[in-house]
């Protein structure tokens, strides 16, 4: 059971023949892909990373400049407003002082017109009472 | 009671192994000038590598990224391997261990299981039997001196000779047991391995001769167990002193700590 002879040997030399082998088919070659493949996960991996980090930074950007233009054009709302709250005050300022105007020239036309009324009623009376006299005078 | 005595003759018969089919200690020889070889070790270990070679040629003839039938299942074995020299022998320096632990990982498994599993019996040699290479003493001796060279390459290679000092390191009482270690590491790893895998067939051949048929194969799953799990165990261990070359006693509890 125990005999040693030159099979101790050559078994240990076979096994480095056989470890050779195998390093050269098996070992080397598999590694490399399994080394490989993991390279490639990983790169794949940060890759995505890189991506989702993209799409998160213009997702940001977007949504900034989206509640920019909100506030720009809410700003131009207001603005626009003010402008045309202002137009409109001016424009019904200005129409009440032309109607104020308006109604000051006709009351003073008015008053101007009575008193040349007046003066010619006036007038008249004179010529009136002159020829009511007249003519009763020459009935007298 | 015919039975019996038939029992008791066969217990008493003075070739009892032979008539176990059991024969143990005889061998195929072959004369190669004036040395003499076990024939049936040989060939059993070349249909072993060749199971090997064409496996891996298998493999690896139409390598692809993504894996698929052989080359996935060799890719399991390595990745087993890697992880059991990771394990062993540590991250930074495992990686040219790889083939040696994985080599005689896959070896021993494979001349185990082949003892286990191929019904060598049908192949008659003239002399001897075939079986696994590794219940032959020669075999296991062989790997386990491999093994002793190869931790002390490993030490020599990263330390020059203060490898030596790890010998009287904490203190110079323990140097012969240091020293007595080198010669008990390749003589444990080479019997356990080889009176496991011989006594597995023995069992197995015992069973067979008294009890044949289904009795024996919860024996016969027990012996693939053990089968595997020696292949485990020699190159766990022979990964285990290489990493303990590699270290030293300094180191270890930096890398503890670490």
């Amino acid at each position: 059971m125990f005999d040693f002879d030159a099979t101790l040997p050559l078994m240990a030399v076979q096994f480095i023949l056989l470890m050779v082998v195998l390093n050269a088919i098996l070992f080397k070659p598999l590694t490399k892909v399994i080394e490989d493949r993991s390279t490639l996960i990983s790169n794949s991996q940060t890759g995505a990373k890189e991506g989702l980090e993209q799409v998160n930074a213009i997702t940001q950007q977007y949504e900034k400049a989206l509640i920019d233009s909100r506030r720009q054009y809410q700003s131009i709302i207001a603005k626009a407003q003010a402008e045309a709250q202002k137009t409109a005050s001016e424009q019904i300022a200005a129409a009440q002082a032309e109607a104020v105007a308006a109604r000051e020239t006709a009351t003073r036309e008015l008053a101007a017109q009575k008193v040349s009324a007046m003066a010619e009623l006036e007038k008249q009376v004179d010529s009136l009472s002159q020829e009511i006299v007249n003519k009763l005078l020459v009935g007298v | 009671m015919p039975l019996d005595i038939e029992m008791l003759n066969f217990l008493d018969s003075p070739n009892f192994v032979s008539l176990a089919a059991l024969e143990v200690g005889q061998h195929f020889y072959w004369h190669i000038g004036s040395l003499k070889v076990h024939g049936q070790v040989f060939l059993a270990t070349w249909f072993v590598m060749s199971v090997l070679i064409i496996a891996s040629l298998l493999a690896t003839r139409n390598i692809q990224q993504i894996p698929k039938g052989m080359q996935n299942l060799m890719e399991y074995a390595m990745d087993f391997i890697r992880e059991l020299t990771r394990n062993q022998i540590g991250e930074k320096e495992y990686r040219p261990w790889v083939p040696f632990i994985g080599t005689l990982f896959l070896f021993i498994f494979v001349c185990n299981w082949s003892g286990a599993l191929i019904p060598w019996k049908l192949i008659h040699l003239p002399e001897g039997e075939l079986a696994a290479p590794t219940n032959d003493i020669n075999t296991t001796v062989a790997l386990s001196l491999l093994v002793s060279i190869a931790y002390f390459y490993a030490g020599f290679k990263k330390k020059g000779l203060s490898y030596f000092a790890k010998y009287v390191q904490p203190t110079p009482i323990l140097l012969p047991i240091a020293v007595l270690e080198d010669f008990t590491k390749p003589l444990s790893l080479s019997f356990r391995l080889f009176g496991n895998i011989l006594a597995d067939e023995l069992v197995v051949g015992v069973l067979v001769l008294l009890v044949p048929l289904f009795v024996p194969l919860p024996v016969m799953l027990l012996g693939l167990f053990t089968s595997a799990i020696q292949a485990l165990v020699f190159a766990t261990l022979a990964g285990a002193y290489i990493h303990e070359a590699l270290e030293g006693h300094g180191d270890e509890h930096e890398e503890e700590h670490a």
